[in-house]
């Protein structure tokens, strides 16, 4: 465990910088991911408490402005990443991304049979001073199941894990009656669906933070639409934020339980959506840190700030199987193999996209989830549907046959940006040249109207991407279930839905048979199927300032934490 | 006079009116939902988002409650702002984009004029070649390579100015305002110079010069003055060049203007602040277009209103 | 006095007649509108420097992918990021192959093993910048062009009809530029764009569809103009139609100004094309503009300024030439400028 999870550390904080790019560029639909940052986070950061001398101030740029904070109601890796830094739920992540007891005071009771949790709730404080108490964590979720509220994650991250959720989200079982319940002022009774391996580890997700009951009735619509309608209870405060500004500050909670620990008095926002200005903006010494990108990153690539992560998103095409009704030539399995082994993955992650970004064959990401015995779920599959031209041609021309074509014209769905264009333009060159006959035509159109064609599955080929929601390779295999939400390609293989649903079923409890059940499953998604194709798993790079110290960065929930984080020989 | 103004602002709200209806059924016809997150609601959730934008009624109704709204001077809820107020959005993010495009259009204008000033008065030289040069630069380079170049030599060789953001008081509208003022410079150093030397020209220059008045009397006196008053007519398309420039300058130097918010509204299918933005946009250069054909009319009395000319 | 005047001898006059014949004989040559335009034009050295230029560039435009060893679209991903080489001029220490990378200057050819010469780079997919350039240029042109044609043929006709008829008909045909007037173009051809799918027909009709009022305007007022002038009125009381009054008598006097607006036309459409990459509504890879060029290129102006450098030399030769061009034409064809 101990040196997995130092890998998997200083992965974690490579992550950092993409994010903003990424989140309009050529990822999932808004989830948020995670990441992290802080070169030293491998050694330093557990450990002493430095002196703080200094002024404790961080200089942040975001690549968007914050569409909310309302915790129901967050989508988006900005949102997520500043609750995560001012709210607590019942967990938090800690220095190694590990969820621990934050707001629970430990451990929780479990039943037998895995369904009831029971939560003590500790002493601690919303930031007007009123107590946080288990009627907090019941009304914030129900709240997010409450069909009135238009909760995305609420339905998404309950439904299957806490009692009635699925019920509720279809309509049928009103949402008062969500398993969850505070028995007294600090006792927290949460009732499962059925046992669920990775429940803990959602308790620190942004959808499962409390909501203060009394002040989010009185500020109705405009909770927290500003900085002045919004509570937190967690190491920072939001301030300085109008709604819709491109600037906003965290600063110091000190009604926080742990405001001990915290030693930055303030962190600084301003939103720069030019990567150059960004740059330009770390190199004057007015933001500590900086995400780079695509040819600029060449440029630093020996530079002493410069800090690589490993992020846990991983990209890949969806083939779609069936449009407008009609079985498109991705139906054929041959024809499948021969794209998802026709480019070069490697040139694409050093050349085009050159930002500390790997290969991926696989799904489930590497560096991401791990057995109690430290061994990566990578360990158990290894690569599959490797590059391999010959491969790639001679399943091509079983493929062509089987249609009865000489020649197929198919269309790659992709993002609008810089990034995501000049991707395009690679798959395209890469796969004309190696699979005679084919001809690609580039769609490339913004986030919306990309979610728009995925939904109504208007596409052939789309280059995708999802980051976990929580620590558990069930959030990447659910994906691509007969009705998976994210299915949309018309991809169905029996066997695979079994399997898939055995490991949050029957094989729940038994970690090791549920862990090779998604394995088998990821093996016959991606080796036999090739219901898509692996791409690249994502890595950030960015400049950080050497004096800033102990920032942590996660793989999923909100990208950083400054809990810890202190400046140190600026 | 008063007819002719009233006759203009009538046409002025034919022309608002037709633009918020194209306006209004284009975005409908736009791919892309503007629900961001609606294919993961469920149908009844879908059904609460819905009905809060009034997306639920049939679109004639939508449309007549859109226009309804719009004339009380509400532009209806951001979609990407959960809630948020277009409305308070455009407002909350005037300030800036005035301040820029204020002290652009003063300082492009100002500095165009000595160019043209120069040009004309040294015509054919190597004065007049460079000032003209430096005009056709102005609007031979687009402005988002201008700006660059700004920021990478004044603030991050030179260090004089900061990079970008705007939080250091007039500071940082510097860099911003020269890179929006090429283009008003450009023309108006231009237009100052074919005017000049046409007036130049004129019958009553020559008489004042015959009478012995001194070259910079001609040029300042009487030249300069009568060239002037043109210049007053192109201010509209200048304003208009403006609103472009926005769209760039406040990207690159992260200024929380309108047109830094149009793009992020283009970018994630904001259809609410994409409407708004355009109205406020179009009231306000069908306005200046207003104020410049009557101010025209004002000064210079030989265009007594025998139709805008802009 | 008188007696003076008796002494002149009588030899010394001449008696001479007036021949009414040559009263309105012209002493200069008479020049048809081109040869007077020509001459005049071509006393004006910046315009004819210009023409060059156009004219260099246009060959060029479609020359340049010809004359480089690299295909425009060819990705030779080994070979992305390299700076400008140039045989020959190589050894002067500039176009050498020297480029910068995390701040050392090195040879990047050498580093990459590679042989061959591309003359202004390679982009970051190992494409030849000089075959990317001179198609962007095509393909910006075209566009130009086009659009300025469309503005050009719409403007006229528009123009034409609404001023040489007047009337009721010219009052609702100014009344409908009245409103379209109002409409910012930027908003009109953003929305467009959004609507219709991204690539070059989009743009240009994005471009024409507020372009051509410019022209109308133009056209309208020089016809109201000369319409009712002397040498009309003695045409059309000769009998002339009003067909062979619009070609022969007043298309060949606005002609001047519809060539200077059009020269005008062509660098604002380039120019707006180029804007439109910026905000992301440009052409769709992997085709290239000018303005894509551009926007690839102007993140990187500290480290590989190449990529920026020629499309954007490119873009503003194009710029002067064109309107050095029209300001030539204008005082060319203004015949108050007549000598």
């Amino acid at each position: 465990m101990k040196k997995s999870k130092l890998v998997w550390l200083l992965s974690l904080m490579l992550v950092l910088s993409v994010f903003l790019a990424a989140c309009g560029e050529d990822e999932k639909p808004a989830t948020s991911e995670p990441k992290t940052e802080d070169k030293d986070a491998g050694t330093e950061p557990k450990t002493e408490t430095p002196v703080v001398e200094e002024d404790q101030i961080l200089n942040l740029v975001m690549g968007a402005e914050i569409p909310t904070m309302d915790s129901s109601l967050v989508t988006d890796s900005v949102g997520f990443d500043l609750l995560n830094n001012t709210n607590e739920g019942l967990y938090r992540l800690n220095q190694e991304n590990v969820a621990v007891p934050a707001l629970a005071e430990a451990e929780p009771t479990i039943s037998e049979d895995g369904l009831v949790y029971t939560f003590k709730i500790r002493d601690a404080k919303w930031s007007d001073g009123s107590a946080v108490t288990a009627g907090d964590f019941e009304f914030a979720w129900k709240r997010a199941m409450n069909p009135d509220t238009a909760s995305e994650y609420g339905p998404y991250m309950m439904s299957g894990v806490l009692k009635n959720a699925t019920a509720i989200s279809e309509g049928t079982v009103d949402y008062t009656e969500l398993g969850v319940k505070a028995v007294d002022e600090k006792t927290l009774e949460v009732t499962l669906e059925k046992p669920t391996p990775y429940f803990l580890s959602l308790m620190s997700f942004g959808t499962y933070l409390p909501l203060n009951e009394a002040f989010v009735t009185a500020q109705g619509d405009a909770y927290a639409t500003n900085s002045e309608t919004v509570l937190s209870n967690g190491p920072f405060k939001l301030e300085a934020w109008d709604g819709t500004g491109l600037s906003w500050k965290l600063v110091k909670n000190d009604q926080y339980w742990d405001a001990a620990t915290v030693k930055l008095t303030e962190i600084n926002y301003d939103v720069v959506k030019e990567t150059a200005t960004i740059v330009n903006l770390y190199t004057t010494g007015k933001k500590d840190r900086a995400g780079l990108s695509g040819d600029l990153a060449m440029q630093y690539a020996d530079d002493p700030d410069l800090v690589r992560e490993l992020d846990t998103a991983v990209f890949y095409f969806k083939f779609n199987q069936e449009r407008n009704g009609e079985k498109t030539p991705l139906a054929n399995v041959n024809i499948r193999e021969a794209i998802a082994k026709g480019f070069n993955k490697q040139d694409l992650v050093d050349v085009v996209l050159n930002n500390g970004s790997v290969v991926a064959n696989y799904l489930v990401p590497a560096e991401f989830t791990f057995t109690e015995n430290g061994e990566d779920f990578r360990a158990v599959n290894g690569d599959m549907a490797v590059h391999n031209v010959e491969e790639a041609q001679a399943a091509w021309k079983k493929g062509l046959e089987e249609l009865g074509k000489t020649e197929l014209s198919l269309e790659i769905l992709g993002g609008d940006s810089d990034l995501a264009k000049k991707m395009d333009e690679y798959f395209k060159d890469q796969l004309e040249t190696n699979l005679e006959g084919l001809t690609i035509t580039l769609k490339e159109v913004p986030f919306a109207v990309r979610l728009d064609l995925d939904t109504n599955q208007d596409y052939d080929i789309q280059n995708a991407g999802w980051g976990p929601d929580f620590q558990d390779p069930y959030t990447f295999m659910n994906l691509w279930l007969t009705d998976g939400g994210n299915n949309q390609m018309s991809y169905s293989n029996p066997k695979y839905d079994e399997l898939v649903n055995s490991a949050v079923g029957e094989l729940a409890l038994d970690a090791d048979a549920r862990w090779a059940a998604m394995a088998e499953a990821e093996k016959l998604l991606i080796e036999e199927d090739f219901a898509i194709a692996p791409i690249y798993q994502r890595g950030t790079m960015s400049l950080v300032k050497p004096y800033v110290k102990g920032v942590v960065t996660h793989s999923f929930g909100g990208d950083y934490s400054y809990k810890w984080a202190y400046i140190e020989g600026k | 006079m008063a007819k002719y103004i009233v006759k203009r602002v009538f046409y002025m709200f034919i022309t608002l009116f037709l633009i918020a209806t194209a306006t209004f059924f284009l975005m409908k016809t736009l791919p892309g939902s503007p629900i961001s997150s609606a294919s993961k609601l469920n149908p009844q959730q879908l059904a609460v988002v819905e009905a809060k934008y009034g997306l639920d009624q049939p679109l004639p109704v939508q449309y007549g409650k859109y226009m309804l709204n719009l004339v009380q001077g509400d532009l209806g809820n951001s979609y990407q702002f959960k809630g948020a107020d277009v409305t308070d959005l455009i407002i909350s993010r005037l300030g800036p984009s005035f301040i820029l495009g204020a002290q652009g259009l003063i300082l492009g204008v100002a500095i165009g004029i000595i160019l043209g000033m120069i040009a004309a008065l040294k015509q054919n030289t190597i004065w007049d070649y460079g000032s003209t040069f430096i005009a056709i630069i102005g609007i031979s380079i687009p402005s988002f390579v201008f700006a660059t170049f700004l920021q990478y030599w004044l603030a991050i060789k030179w260090e004089l100015l900061p990079v970008a953001l705007w939080d250091d008081g007039w500071k940082s509208s510097i860099m911003p305002s020269i890179a929006l003022a090429m283009g008003p410079l450009a023309t108006a150093a231009r237009f100052i110079r074919t005017e000049m030397i046409e007036v130049l020209s004129s019958d009553y220059i020559t008489l004042a010069k015959s009478k012995g008045a001194s070259s910079f009397e001609v040029a300042f006196k009487h030249a300069f003055r009568n060239a002037l008053i043109p210049l007053v007519t192109v201010l509209g398309p200048l304003a208009a060049g403006l609103l472009t420039g926005s769209l760039v300058i406040e990207n690159i130097f992260a200024i929380p203007g309108i047109g830094e918010q149009f793009v992020k509204a283009i970018m994630v299918s904001d259809f609410s602040v994409i409407m708004g933005t355009t109205l406020f946009f179009s009231v306000f250069l069908i306005f200046v277009i207003l104020v410049v054909d009557i101010l025209y009319g004002i000064i210079d009395p030989r265009i007594r209103l025998s139709g805008g000319n802009s | 006095m008188t007696q003076n005047l008796d002494k002149l001898p009588t030899e010394s006059f001449k008696r001479i007649t007036i021949d009414s014949s040559q009263a309105e004989k012209i002493s200069k040559p008479s020049l048809s509108f081109w040869q007077d335009a020509w001459l005049r034009i071509r006393k004006n050295k910046a315009a004819i420097v210009s023409m060059v230029l156009l004219v260099l560039i246009i060959v060029m435009a479609f020359l340049g992918p010809v004359l480089s060893p690299h295909d425009a679209e060819k990705q030779t991903i080994t070979h992305a990021n390299l700076p400008p080489k140039v045989q020959g001029i190589e050894k002067l220490g500039f176009m050498d192959g020297v480029g910068v990378v995390g701040g050392k200057e090195m040879d990047l050819y050498e580093r990459k093993k590679v042989d061959e010469y591309y003359w202004f780079g390679t982009d970051g997919l190992g494409r030849d910048m000089f075959s990317r350039l001179w198609e962007g240029t095509q393909i910006s042109l075209f566009i130009a062009f086009v659009a300025a044609f469309i503005d050009l043929v719409v403007g006229v006709i528009y123009g034409g009809i609404s001023g040489y008829y007047g009337g009721r008909v010219d009052d609702a045909m100014q009344r409908v530029v009245e409103i379209l007037i109002g409409i910012p173009n930027l908003i009109v051809v953003i929305l467009m764009i959004l609507v219709m799918k991204p690539g070059i027909t989009a743009i240009i009709i994005a471009i024409t569809l507020t372009g051509w009022i410019g022209m109308s305007r133009i056209v309208r007022g020089q016809i109201l103009k000369f319409k009712n002038q002397e040498f009309v009125l003695a045409s059309r009381t000769l009998g002339a139609s009003n067909n062979r009054i619009i070609a022969k008598h007043l298309i060949p006097n606005i002609l001047g100004v519809i060539i200077i607006n059009t020269m005008f036309t062509i660098p604002g459409a380039i120019f707006f094309e180029a804007f439109l990459s910026f905000i992301g509504l440009g052409l769709q890879p992997p085709a290239a503009s000018l303005g894509t060029l551009i926007n690839d290129g102007f993140r990187l102006l500290e480290f590989q300024p190449y990529i920026l450098l020629y499309p954007s030399l490119v873009l503003s030769l194009l710029m002067v030439a064109f309107n050095l061009l029209g300001d030539g034409l204008r005082d060319a064809f203004d015949p108050k400028m007549k000598d």
